[in-house]
């Protein structure tokens, strides 16, 4: 790759997209620079599962020809994003990072996909991930395992880890990712990143292969929170075809990006959100807290009396809602599932219904509990997750006190909060453990508050340069 | 299956049996750790459901025609 080709894949969507509409780049250099560097960094962190070359180019030529004839079709005309191979593209072969699906060839776009085309984005490929998404690691028995471009002996999180290292390797402007569990958010904080998770129903599920109907999501996933909001002004909406889908309006989620944060009011949950965590990670997210109180945001203790239990929520939920879906598979072709997936679809299929229902009230719970707090605070503010990038392929990892804990329950400690409440959550790179892998910070808002998660996010990544360091891969 | 979820291989091919879930040779040993801690926590969180003052919640799946 050139020096001008790096520069091309160190832009961020909104740099690179003042530069297309300016014709000071052209999307025909942006997506060469990003399919060269996506070529030369694959072999290493095996983001993609496909890469399509000559589509993305005879898009962007067409998108240049566009813009030669006056014709700017928004902020994401001509940018090269990657896309989750769980995402629908109408006529590419969709895997879900799976053999059961390894034919899949949608009849038509999924709708999140059609609305980036809209737009003028242009999907550059397909990202690897884990299994169906059901699992935090990206290790896809099928596809090879992802590996994080700050270490690649070390996993990128998941499920959604080909478009965290991606973005973070700079082998595409921007990505999509889904989230059931955590799946935008983990990469997103593993790979420093930021990525969200919206309210659920703001964001449209057509097209996309379920993972746990009732807490998926489609979201975002960038090198800025600007990228990000570029995003989510084109995702989100109201899906006549996606029945979970809400008709709330949608704002412009870059309106409030350079507004201050002075006097918001941020709230923590003594006795869950820096408890239980690596010191790098507790040190890094206290830190981001200091830098918020400096820019005049204030710091308040309160209590979510139920907080505790919600792993155990999350895991009943994320796995029986999966077993029901692939129940007919599981049964006739079971071998053609990896070992961890097959064990949790045979796990959630034994869980009885009352545990799914206990587990959907204490839902009802737990949000009730969170809503009653917003009425003191604006937003929480947490880890992402309670360690940093562990080694590839391991399933246990040790957080504190040198005790192996499971994979699977350890790295939803602080990420299920969101997703069985429906709330919105925002990853922001935060800092960076002593070996240099990063570290993120969750900021979690109101129902279809997203605006504001943006605002100190943007506000944070101006007062702090961690989303500026790049992995040297 | 008791209340503290020390689940058997037996128990777990009862259960497998009563979803008509196949499963061969040493799968339900496969399983029968991890499940067991799963329902150890699942079962204690229906016994905080199950509490009085919960009593008037509703599963967050039910439909709501007219709000969020």
């Amino acid at each position: 790759m050139s020096s001008a080709q790096s520069e091309l894949t160190d832009l961020s969507v909104g740099r690179a997209s003042k530069l297309i509409a300016r014709k000071e780049i052209s999307p025909v250099e942006l997506v060469d620079a990003c399919l060269a560097r996506a070529e030369a960094v694959n072999p290493t962190i095996n983001a993609f599962i496909d890469i399509y070359h000559d589509q993305a180019r005879a898009v962007a030529r067409a998108a240049e020809t566009m813009i030669q004839a006056g014709h700017w079709l928004g902020p994401l005309h001509g940018i090269p994003l990657g896309l989750k191979d769980i995402i629908g593209l109408k006529g590419q072969i969709t895997t879900a990072g799976s053999k059961v699906m390894a034919d899949w060839v949608p009849s038509q776009d999924a709708t999140v996909a059609e609305r980036l085309r809209r737009h003028g984005a242009i999907f550059l490929g397909k990202t690897n991930m884990h299994e169906f998404a059901w699992g935090g690691t990206s290790d896809n028995p099928h596809y090879g395992p992802v590996r994080n471009p700050w270490n690649p002996d070390r996993f990128p999180a998941g499920s959604s880890g080909g478009s965290g290292a991606a973005v973070a390797a700079r082998a595409c402007t921007a990505a999509l990712g889904t989230d059931t569990g955590g799946s935008v958010r983990l990469p997103s904080a593993i790979n420093g990143i930021v990525g969200l998770r919206p309210t659920i129903g703001r964001v449209s599920n057509f097209g996309v292969v379920p993972l746990a109907w009732s807490m998926d999501t489609v979201g975002p996933m960038a090198r800025t929170v600007e990228d990000c909001a570029l995003l989510f002004n084109a995702m989100a909406g109201h899906d006549p075809k996606d029945g979970g889908s809400l008709l709330e309006p949608v704002p412009d989620y870059t309106a409030d990006l350079n507004k201050e944060v002075r006097g918001l009011r941020i709230g923590v949950v003594p006795g869950y959100f820096f408890h239980h965590l690596q010191p790098p990670v507790r040190d890094a997210v206290k830190a981001a807290l200091s830098t918020f109180e400096g820019l005049g945001a204030h710091v308040f203790e309160v209590d979510i009396e139920n907080i505790h239990g919600n792993i155990s929520a999350q895991l009943t939920v994320e796995s029986t809602e999966p077993s029901a879906y692939h129940q007919k598979w599981l049964r006739e072709r079971p071998q053609d599932y990896g070992a961890d997936v097959r064990t949790q679809l045979e796990m959630g299929e034994l869980l009885l219904a009352t545990h799914y229902i206990q587990a959907q009230r204490y839902r009802t719970l737990l949000r009730r509990e969170f809503m009653e707090a917003f009425k003191s605070v604006d937003v929480f503010i947490c880890p992402t997750l309670p360690f940093t990038a562990t080694r590839v392929g391991e399933m246990k990892v040790v957080i504190e006190n040198g005790e192996e804990e499971d994979m699977l329950s350890a790295i939803m400690q602080f990420t299920g909060v969101p997703s069985l409440t429906g709330l919105p959550s925002l990853n922001v790179p935060c800092g960076y453990d002593h070996e240099g892998l990063p570290v993120g910070m969750q900021i979690i808002g109101r129902p279809f508050d997203e605006a504001t998660l943006f605002r100190m996010g943007a506000a944070f990544q101006t007062a702090t340069d961690f989303h500026e360091r790049a992995p040297k891969l | 299956m008791n209340d503290h979820a020390d689940l058997t291989v037996a128990d777990i091919e009862v259960l497998a049996g009563l979803a008509a879930l196949p499963l061969p040779d040493g799968r339900a040993q496969v399983i029968r750790e991890p499940l067991a801690a799963w329902v150890r926590d699942a079962n204690e969180l229906s016994r905080k459901m199950s509490q009085k003052e919960y009593l008037d919640l509703m599963p967050a799946t039910i439909f709501h025609h007219n709000a969020i």
